[in-house]
């Protein structure tokens, strides 16, 4: 018996892994014409370990004031050996890894995988795309340049519409009634300490679900995924992620080497707010939704009925597993599923529009 | 015959031309009192003849009457009385309309009172009449010129405002169109020796773009140079003097220069010569030399010991453009590929700071003084020229890199690819 076999006994004496590998050998992925889907979840995940190991490193370097941040992330980029790859992968892959979350919460959508037995699945997965935006938002006023200070001015003071509760609310995000070195350091705080923690507690339970319970098959694909031989998790359908993980890869490297993520310039508190200004792509939608909305609404202001919207939209969304009743011969109710289709086009169209200067 | 007229529609139009030609010392109108009815308002405000009603509409705006000083101040007359003819009884003072020749005298005995100007504006000059009777206007209308600029010319006769009020007519970026009302008008000008083309001419110069587009309130107006209330040309003797008020370097340096002294012999204005007046535009290397239209040209030609320093002050400069140009060109390039260049920009902010310089020691005539600067600006380019070789060296590092590890990325790919089908066979 080798030292390895050795050791390996001595563990299963203890912790009773053959279970778990027996689980695990006897795993596997249903094939069907759609099964390419199956391949954005673990996307994400790559990126988020992208993000975790390059946010290390920048932590290394980074100092959270509002005197030192932007001076400390441009040494990363001109002194540090390597910091400039490290930064632009990080600012990549954020963006890469919220592009890569969008499209495997579509699939998932739109194959109507929420539905039960996967109502916890959807939701964790919801929570941990609202987690991964709050990384985002947080993320971006952390270099501590002028558009990201003013874009987080425009950001927060949305929270301030909440009735009841938006005046402590703003003063909770920003740490005073301004944007100001407070606000850095408490963002700070939530992006490397708060979001990871919840991230990593949801994203365990998330994958855990899916381990329990397999991937998903659609109605409308059973006999095609009865036909055909599925594919065993380990080794074929990691390997087959393996190589999914790569051109993800490929593609931040190209990104980081051709295109380095932008420093700007260091914010000033008493400056002017330049023009144009525009939160992330993925919150174009909705800021340029609530700037289209007239400044009154039946006398109540527009901003606020347009922020109760998208709450009451991603409610919805939200709550889909149990407001989809489903057709009566099996399969998704056709209304959640033109809804998905409508969601999608006014997203994409919205954010291509802002991009295009349509809304200017 | 413009100003007089702007005066007569200016003025209040209250009685008829039979008034005193001048009248007599006029007495600075007491501080009022408190609020009394000013029949004088009251009564103009309701007359049809717009002439007449005027007056009354633009007082509401005027400085006087907003500190308590009524109609009657300037014109005389008793503003209590409700009765026309009282109101406007000559024994009780009353004047009509001021004759041109009357107003700086009228408008000075408050305004040259220190002690009566202390009540209401204590930080204005009360020099204004002294410095009038030097000037070019008080000058001609002490000897009887009836169309020169008083008082009310400028400052309107009703509805006063402020200097400091952007809707008065002196405010900086107004001055400008006020004195053209009468020095844009060629045949009144060449009446007194003047072209008239002086304001069309200043329209064209930096200051004037620099007022009106930039909004820069302190750029030289009309009055920066010729003075306001004792407004007269420099003569040539004070041309630098005047230019050295904002440009005190380029003055200093030119006091230092063989130019001074030969300037004064020929009796050559200092900055005019090469600059030029009222149509002042902004200052290209190419002037330097003995070329055609070259401002050296004036009094150098090729051979002589001004053409030589006029071509080596010339080329040093020209070198230095030269190099910034190219160096400037390279770091944006690099910096379009997306590299942090703010080390170079700063150094070719420093040469362009000493290239400045350098055009700012031309007016020693001195080469040896400007090959100094533009060696500065030199030295500052190739500094940050070799950032942008520096920046070209990365990024042909991590291109390199990038090249390297997709080669490895698309091995790993290959290899994974062919494992997996050779499993699933």
């Amino acid at each position: 018996m080798s030292a390895l076999d050795k050791l390996w006994q001595a563990l299963d004496e203890r912790l009773e892994l053959e279970p778990i590998v027996e689980f695990i050998r006897h795993k596997v992925v249903p094939t069907h014409r759609h099964s390419w889907a199956y391949y954005f979840g673990g996307l994400t995940l790559f990126f988020f370990f992208v993000q975790v190991s390059t946010g290390i490193l920048l932590l290394l370097y980074y100092r959270p004031t509002a005197e030192a941040a932007f001076e400390s992330v441009q040494f990363i980029v001109t002194q540090v050996p390597f910091g400039w790859l490290v930064r632009s992968i990080h600012s990549w892959s954020a963006n890469l890894m919220i592009l890569s979350a969008f499209a495997h919460m579509f699939s998932v959508y739109f194959m109507g995988s929420y539905a039960k037995p996967r109502e916890l699945t959807w939701w964790s997965g919801f929570a941990l795309l609202g987690l991964a935006m709050g990384f985002g938002f947080s993320g971006y006023l952390l270099p501590w340049n002028t558009l990201s200070f003013f874009a987080t001015q425009v950001g927060t003071d949305m929270v301030s519409k909440v009735p009841f509760a938006g005046a402590w609310l703003l003063k909770f995000l920003r740490g005073g009634s301004e944007v100001t070195g407070a606000t850095l350091t408490r963002f700070f705080g939530f992006h490397v300490a708060v979001l990871p923690m919840l991230t990593s507690l949801l994203l365990g339970f998330h994958l855990a679900l899916i381990q329990r319970q397999g991937m998903h098959v659609p109605a409308s694909l059973e006999q095609e995924s009865k036909r055909r031989k599925p594919i065993r998790f380990v080794p074929n359908f990691m390997m087959r992620e393996g190589v999914v993980w790569l051109l993800g890869l490929a593609a931040l490297a190209a990104l980081a080497a051709f295109f380095p993520w932008d420093l700007g310039t260091k914010a000033d508190p008493f400056g002017s707010a330049p023009a144009g200004i525009k939160p992330e792509w993925y919150f174009l939608f909705v800021f340029e939704t609530l700037k289209l909305l007239p400044a009154h609404i039946f006398g109540i202001e527009g901003e606020l009925i347009g922020l109760g919207a998208f709450a009451a939209g991603g409610l919805v969304w939200f709550l889909v597993p149990i407001l989809d009743r489903g057709r009566p011969g099996g399969g998704r109710g056709r209304t959640f599923f033109v809804l998905g289709w409508l969601v999608l086009a006014y997203i994409v169209g919205f954010t291509f529009a802002s991009f295009a200067g349509v809304f200017k | 015959m413009r100003c007089s007229t702007a005066v007569a529609t200016l003025a209040i139009g209250l009685a008829t031309a039979a008034r005193a030609a001048a009248p007599a010392a006029h007495a600075a109108p007491a501080a009022p009192a408190g609020a009394t009815a000013d029949t004088c308002l009251s009564c103009h405000a309701t007359l049809t003849d717009e002439r007449l009603r005027k007056p009354a509409e633009l007082a509401k705006s005027d400085i006087h009457l907003t500190q308590g000083i009524t109609c009657a101040g300037c014109h005389g007359g008793d503003p209590a009385a409700a009765d026309r003819a009282a109101a406007m009884d000559p024994r009780k003072g009353f004047v009509g309309v001021p004759a041109p020749r009357a107003i700086p005298e009228l408008c000075g005995s408050c305004h040259s009172n220190a002690a009566y100007m202390l009540r209401y504006a204590p930080n204005i000059p009360t020099d204004q009449l002294s410095q009038y009777r030097t000037s070019k206007h008080g000058l001609a209308l002490a000897k009887g010129s009836t169309d020169v600029a008083v008082c009310s010319s400028c400052h309107g006769a009703h509805g006063v405002r402020p200097p400091s009020d952007a809707r008065s007519p002196v405010y900086p970026t107004r001055i400008v169109a006020t004195c053209a009302r009468c020095h844009a008008d060629v045949a009144l000008m060449n009446k007194y020796g003047i072209k008239g083309n002086e304001v069309a001419e200043y329209e064209k110069s930096v200051h004037y773009a620099a007022l009106t587009q930039k909004n820069d309130l302190s750029a030289p107006t009309c009055k920066s140079c010729h003075g306001a209330h004792g407004a007269t040309p420099p003569g040539v003797s004070s041309v630098a003097n005047v230019c050295g008020t904002c440009h005190v370097i380029q003055l200093e340096r030119f006091d230092q220069s063989p130019h001074k002294d030969a300037f004064a012999a020929i009796d050559q204005p200092a900055c005019e010569a090469c600059h030029s007046n009222h149509a002042i535009v902004h200052p290209q290397d190419s002037w330097i030399g003995v070329a055609d239209k070259q401002v050296c040209a004036a009094c150098h030609s090729a051979g002589d010991a001004g053409a030589t320093a006029a071509g080596a002050l010339s080329g040093a400069l020209a070198n230095a453009v030269a190099a910034e140009a190219t160096v400037g060109a390279r770091v944006a390039r690099v910096k379009r590929a997306g590299m942090l260049m703010d080390a170079a920009e700063v150094k070719l902010q420093d040469a362009q700071q000493a290239y400045i310089m350098a055009t700012v020691e031309i007016h020693t005539v001195t080469p040896a003084r400007v090959e100094k600067q533009t060696a500065a600006a030199i030295a500052d380019t190739v500094a940050a020229d070799r950032d942008a070789a520096a920046a070209e060296r990365e990024i042909r590092f991590r291109r390199t890199g990038l090249f390297i590890s997709l080669a490895v990325i698309a091995l790993a790919m290959v290899t994974l690819i062919f494992k997996i089908r050779s499993m699933e066979r």
